[in-house]
């Protein structure tokens, strides 16, 4: 069975541990890049919500992009962004309702989750297990009588 | 898979892809001033020019310009050659010649060793060195709003009849992608100008912070099929958005499991 991406944000301590490990991995010609992940604020106490990439079914970036170079990785699962071909118009940015395509200013790159070609460097870097990477099993519930 | 030589070492390419291809994932630095891998390719800038022979040709070579020729088995490609370099400062000072005040053009002309032109500078020149990128980005993404015009020394980039182009939607991927940044174009919080035609940005419903412009947002939705309420916020405020509703789903199941 493939790997999931499972995000749950009750675990999450808003350490920021995963922005740090995915701006290192995602670093270019030695530098930092800006970070694919963001732990924010979840409107109640002590609740963080790890927001990334949900990797859509029909996401909105895909078919915004007029020169196709979001193309989903049929081995992970993960729409990836082919850099060469990418004209920065900024249409994914402005289409993905959940905010996460993003522009690294720094050096002037596209950028989007693409679950590090299937192994999160943020999923084994996350204490306290709130980001994982694993086979999704759903609970078998018995029916009663 | 076609088996190929590259300066020496032995590649693999796809069948029917390009020489350029090929030689720039081998991180071989091969200078291109044309090419751009979202459209087809074109030879214009004749920079990417590299020397071919095979066994059997006895010696002989060619040069070709390698985004434009497709892999062939047993091919031997010498990228940085003595006459293949020759060829490139060649084009560099014709270059200069045309485009003295380009930065992008001296740098890349620098790294040849070709500080000034041999021929006589054109004063008047600009920094337009007829590429094609810009319109045949905006070919390949549908608006087809500008185009070269005019043939010999009159040739330039301009949409038609060189007035505001009604196809335009200002997404500045010509601009941005230019490789001379020749391309004029103003960006200011609610405005953009590019080719004489003025966009208003689309500002988000919160927080106002612009991404794109109001044409292109309305493009995207009515031809790609995006509802229109997606581009009116900016990304920050819906990932702040995403927080709060994932934070309440949290907040029910952890309720649900006590």
């Amino acid at each position: 069975m493939k790997n999931r991406f499972i995000v749950n944000p009750v675990l999450c301590t808003g350490c920021r541990t995963c922005e740090l490990a995915c701006s290192f991995a995602h670093s270019v010609d030695g530098q930092m890049g800006r970070s694919r992940i963001y732990p924010l604020d979840g409107g109640m106490t002590d609740l963080w919500v790890p927001v990334t990439c949900l990797q859509c079914e029909e996401a909105a970036c895909v078919k915004s992009c007029l020169v196709n170079a979001l193309r989903r990785n049929p081995d992970t699962g993960a729409i990836e962004l082919n850099e060469d071909i990418c004209v920065k118009c900024m249409a994914c940015i402005a289409a993905c309702p959940f905010g996460c395509a993003l522009h690294d200013t720094q050096h002037d790159l596209i950028i989007k989750c693409d679950l590090c070609g299937g192994d999160p460097a943020c999923a084994k870097f996350c204490p306290t297990k709130a980001l994982e990477y694993k086979p999704f099993e759903t609970k078998k519930k018995k029916l009663a009588g | 898979m076609v088996n190929i030589t590259i300066n020496g070492k032995t590649a693999q390419a796809k069948e029917g892809e390009m020489l350029l291809s090929v030689i720039r994932r081998l991180k071989i630095d091969v200078p291109a001033l044309c090419h751009h891998e979202a459209v087809e390719p074109l030879g214009a800038c004749r920079l990417c020019m590299v020397e071919i022979t095979k066994t059997e040709w006895d010696g002989w070579s060619k040069f070709v310009t390698s985004c434009l020729y497709p892999v062939e088995p047993d091919l031997i490609v010498s990228t940085h050659s003595d006459q293949v370099n020759e060829i490139r400062r060649t084009i560099m000072d014709l270059y200069l010649a045309r485009h003295p005040n380009s930065p992008e053009i001296r740098k890349l002309a620098e790294e040849y060793g070709v500080l000034k032109t041999s021929y006589e500078v054109q004063v008047d020149g600009d920094n337009c060195i007829l590429c094609g990128i810009c319109t045949r980005i905006c070919d390949a993404m549908g608006f087809h709003a500008i185009s070269l015009v005019g043939r010999g020394h009159g040739k330039t980039v301009a949409p038609p009849l060189n007035e505001a182009p009604p196809d335009c939607t200002g997404c500045l991927s010509c601009a941005l992608n230019c490789p001379t940044n020749f391309i004029e174009f103003s960006d200011q919080d609610d405005k953009r100008t590019i080719w004489n035609k003025e966009f208003e940005m689309l500002a988000c419903v919160k927080c106002g912070a612009t991404t794109i412009t109001r044409e292109f947002a309305e493009h995207l939705s009515k031809n790609r099929d995006i509802p229109f309420e997606y581009f009116e916020t900016c990304d920050s405020c819906h990932r702040k958005e995403t927080s709060l509703t994932m934070g309440r789903i949290a907040a029910w199941t952890k309720e649900a499991q006590s």
